[in-house]
């Protein structure tokens, strides 16, 4: 599974790509569009700029010769070509194809460096002066001659003992390259450090650090302008080597080394005859298949020679070919006989042989197929696979005999294009024939097939190896079968779906009713139970679909909770505070609504447990704390809600401050500043235009946020609860509930109407004799547990002209609700049940009754008005 | 302070960064006679072996460590 963040780029990455295929396509009709330049131009910016994110070099360095080129198109330096949107889209199936590989492995193969190269040079090259413009566009005032350019150092340079080793290392299985290496002037300025990069380049074996030019003299010598050149010798897997220089694969040659290149014997030379016993002895050892002889015959030799001497070096080489490399016997012997003339033996035409007995780097050597083009052989690759499939038809037709002779045609034809005999296959084609069965025809395709496929791999270096894989992908558009797991849709239509299946859910309530009706009315009972059977399997699947949809509204809480660890990062150190962010639950998930309103509010929260909460460091340590202060974010469900937790361990809120300043500001009056318990006022900081800190930052403390924070949680029927211990720290707990397309109301009765109430605002219903209804200042007042509740008719409020009715015993039905901290009581006529309602807002005009939250309908098909008590009062 | 200077020696710590080249460049500019001690140097960025090579200062003790000693040795014995 990948991070959230690059399953969203991977996801953005594939419209835009989708996007700039279109728009190309488009542009081949209108040229001369500016408007399908721009948005075209726009959208390679931004795909680059995205990538630039991750650690993809490749794609990045693809999408910038790509930007450059529409760059250059937009600015009219270069025309709309047929050739320039080939190009494009070639990059862009690469960006593609390296996308498939991302998402499947969540990293580029270094391989991909090669091809990047390639496809952003042919995308640059379309650009007129377009090498001046990168060279100028990379800070390389001065045009450096590109590493391709750069001689590749003489093997005779390399010191003797790092040839040797290169040598052994080589014939042991190692592929050996030579790497020229020459940093850009201006790397030091981007961190980059050539000598570290070439010190530890994968299998290194010799190295040498080159002046690029004469050093000028010390008074203008520019320390910091990249002037040196590495010379490299290194026995790793190509893969490896680029895989070391793959941010900056425009600066190295790498160039494989035949082993045998390296037996360059050096020295002084010395009387020649002398030696000539020893040559012919040396070369009857050798003949006589004696090689332990030899090699005793050559360290005697070797003992008495001075070891400066050209001799030693020869004999040193021809110790080395004994013991790593001993089958190679016309090595020897050419080596051998060059002790007679003193010059280095001419191994050319062996140089690009394998040597025999090394395990099998296999990846130099060119064979004639290597040679057949990669485009015809892909062709080919498709053509075999076609036979390959028509041979794995049924066999049981009249035709066979016919089809098998059409393959085999088909195949000895593919046979004589690749050199090989077609003897082979007219011998599975008789045999087939005979069986009237395409078994044989089969199984030697199969085989051939094997072969074949396994050939390229061989024979070409690996990263051109793993470009002719990609080729058939790489192709065309039309043809891309890229079928996304992930469908985008219009939030608009899921809404829709939603209300649907809300609808629905309304609309199977009714079915209880029709069976009561059945029943009661009609006196059919079998009938009424029918309906209920059908009912109960309505209401499972709705209620499934109900949750379907649900999860399509999903998202986890990682959302929001990815951008904390920034700004806890830059705040902390803005406020010179230690702050450790621990971030728990994230993936936790909520209605896409939710976490969108709630993503504000956490940030202010969040800002202010660091301003406020937190404490400097040496305050800190003087309460004994720790330093580091602690922030932890914490995500859960807690039965259909919601909860995040913020808590700190920070100084915590005082009350005695919070209430004096709630009177300064003239928030509370001196009654309730003597009134407000601890809680209270710690909940006063809720309330608006409130400010604890002492000096105003610009981070929090204006004295909006709380009260926003507040709001906003309230509008989508969240709560916010704050508990805080002075020196211990602060926990606010927002509790949302998990999705706002079921409202869950309680119906109540007055006047013979019903309304609805959201639930979450009822605190509770009770009876109240009218005995216990008191009137003060003509309000009428009752005592619940201790404390004096105001109860207000709902009838005076919506001006219904109707006195609240008492039941049999004289008692009056008072819902309580919960405004803000605050308790009403409701009288009311009765309470009916709670339901499960999909409140819709009141459309139009009637929008402005602030007093209804919405309407629903109920099963019975009546109207249900819910009411918004908060604007009552 | 990966690089020490004495009278006329520079005596190159650990890790000598690339912001350390200005200062050896300067100080290799101004000494008639420089010696560079390398021994207890582990690696030292490309900036300041180029101001080595450019300056070619005597060196007093190559490298402890074998492999840089052989890199120093082949970038800046230029015999």
């Amino acid at each position: 599974m990948n991070p959230p963040l690059l399953e969203q780029f991977i996801l953005e990455a594939r419209e835009f790509l989708q996007a700039i295929g279109e728009k190309l396509i488009v542009l081949e009709e209108a040229p001369d569009s500016v408007e399908l330049m721009t948005d075209l131009f726009r959208l390679v910016h931004t795909l680059k700029g995205n990538s630039g994110l991750f650690e993809f070099p490749e794609m990045t360095r693809v999408l910038h010769a790509g930007e450059d080129l529409m760059e250059a198109v937009r600015d009219e330096r270069v025309p709309y070509s047929r050739e320039l949107a080939d190009r494009l889209l070639d990059a862009m199936d690469f960006v593609g194809l390296l996308l498939d590989e991302i998402e499947r492995t969540g990293r580029i193969e270094p391989g991909h460096a090669a091809p990047a190269e390639e496809l952003a040079r042919a995308l640059r090259s379309l650009i007129p002066g377009a090498e001046a413009a990168q060279n100028a566009g990379q800070n390389r005032p001065n045009a450096v001659t590109a590493p391709e350019e750069v001689p590749l150092p003489a093997l005779a340079d390399i010191p003797e003992a790092a040839r040797l080793a290169a040598f052994r290392s080589a014939v042991s299985g190692k592929p050996l390259f030579l790497i020229v290496y020459r940093p850009e002037e201006q790397c030091f300025f981007k961190g980059e450090d050539p000598f570290h990069q070439a010190r530890h380049i994968p299998g290194i074996v010799w190295g040498k650090a080159l002046a690029r030019a004469p050093w000028p003299p010390l008074v203008e010598l520019d320390c910091y302008r990249c002037l040196l050149d590495f010379h490299l010798l290194a026995a790793a897997p190509r893969g490896e080597i680029e895989e070391h220089f793959r941010y900056i694969p425009e600066q190295v040659r790498i160039e494989p080394i035949m082993p045998f290149a390296l037996i360059i014997p050096q020295g002084l030379p010395n009387g020649g005859t002398v030696y000539d016993d020893s040559v012919a002895e040396a070369l009857e050892f050798l003949d006589q298949n004696d090689l332990a002889g030899l090699e005793a015959a050559t360290r005697k030799l070797l003992e008495l020679s001075a070891p400066e001497l050209w001799l030693s070096s020869a004999l040193l080489w021809l110790l080395a070919l004994i013991e790593s490399a001993p089958a190679e016997r016309e090595v020897m012997r050419r080596l051998i006989e060059s002790l007679n003339t003193l010059t280095p033996p001419d191994l050319s035409d062996l140089a690009h042989r394998e040597t025999v007995p090394a395990a099998a780097p296999t990846e130099e050597v060119p064979t004639p197929k290597a040679a057949f083009p990669d485009e015809d052989r892909a062709r080919l690759a498709a053509i075999l696979a076609a036979q390959a499939e028509i041979l794995a038809l049924p066999d049981d037709v009249d035709w066979l005999p016919g089809r098998l002779k059409a393959c085999a045609a088909t195949l000895a034809a593919c046979l004589t294009g690749l050199g090989d005999d077609a003897a082979e296959v007219e011998e599975a084609l008789a045999a087939a024939l005979e069986a009237r069965a395409a078994q044989p025809l089969r199984e030697w395709l199969a085989a051939f097939l094997e072969g074949f496929a396994s050939a390229p791999a061989e024979t070409e270096t690996a990263p051109i190896a793993i470009q002719g894989e990609a080729k058939p992908k790489f192709g065309r558009r039309a043809e891309d079968t890229q079928s996304g797991k992930v469908l985008k849709v219009d939030q608009a239509k899921v809404d829709r779906l939603m209300n649907l299946i809300g609808e629905m859910v309304v609309a199977k309530n009714a079915l209880p009713y029709l069976a009561n009706l059945a029943e009661k009315r009609y006196g059919v009972r079998e009938l009424a139970r029918e309906i209920k059977a059908h009912y109960a399997v309505i209401n499972r699947i709705a209620e499934e679909m109900q949750d379907a949809i649900m999860q399509v509204r999903m998202m986890p809480v990682s959302f929001i909770f990815q951008r904390f660890p920034r700004l806890v990062r830059d705040l902390s150190r803005k406020l010179g505070k230690e702050v450790e962010l621990v971030l728990e639950g994230e993936e936790t998930e909520a209605d896409k609504n939710i976490i969108e309103v709630l993503s504000d509010p956490l940030i202010h929260i969040v800002r202010n447990s660091i301003d406020h909460g937190i404490e400097l460091p040496h305050v800190r340590t003087a309460a004994s704390k720790l330093a580091t202060g602690r922030l932890v974010i914490r995500a859960m469900h807690e039965s259909d809600r919601v909860i995040i937790e913020v808590s700190d361990d920070g100084r915590g809120i005082d009350p005695v401050i919070i209430k004096r300043k709630a009177y300064e500001k003239g928030v509370i009056d001196e009654a309730q500043l003597e009134r407000l318990s601890d809680q209270e006022a710690i909940n006063l900081i809720f309330a608006a235009g409130f400010s604890t800190s002492e000096t105003v930052s610009d981070l929090s403390g204006r004295g909006v946020g709380m009260d926003v924070v507040h709001s906003v949680i309230d509008k989508v029927g969240g709560t916010v609860e704050l508990q805080s211990t002075v020196g211990k720290g602060t926990t606010l707990r927002l509790s949302l509930p998990l999705s706002m397309a079921v409202t869950n109301v309680m119906i109540i009765e007055s006047d013979q109407r019903i309304f609805g109430v959201p639930m979450d605002l009822v605190g509770e219903t009770v009876r109240v004799p009218l005995a216990d209804i008191r009137t003060i200042k003509r309000r009428k007042t009752t005592v619940l547990r201790g404390r004096i509740v105001p109860l207000v008719a709902l009838n005076d409020l919506l001006g219904i002209a109707a006195e609240p009715k008492a039941n049999e015993d004289g008692e009056l039905a008072v819902l309580v609700v919960r405004l803000g901290g605050q308790q009403v009581g409701l009288l009311v006529d009765d309470f009916r049940e709670v339901v499960d309602v999909i409140l819709k807002p009141l459309p139009g005009e009637l929008a402005k009754l602030s007093c209804y939250a919405g309407t629903a309908l109920l099963g019975d098909g009546s109207v249900l008005l819910v009411l918004n008590p908060k604007e009552f009062f | 302070m990966p690089v020490k200077y004495t009278t006329n020696t520079a005596r190159l710590i650990d890790t000598v960064n690339v912001e350390d080249a200005e200062g050896l460049l300067e100080w290799l500019q101004t000494q008639k006679k420089p010696k560079v001690n390398l021994s207890a140097c582990s690696h030292l960025h490309a900036a300041n072996l180029q101001v080595l090579m450019a300056a070619k200062p005597v060196i007093s003790a190559w490298p402890k460590d074998m492999e840089l000693a052989a890199w120093l040795k082949g970038a800046l014995d230029t015999r």
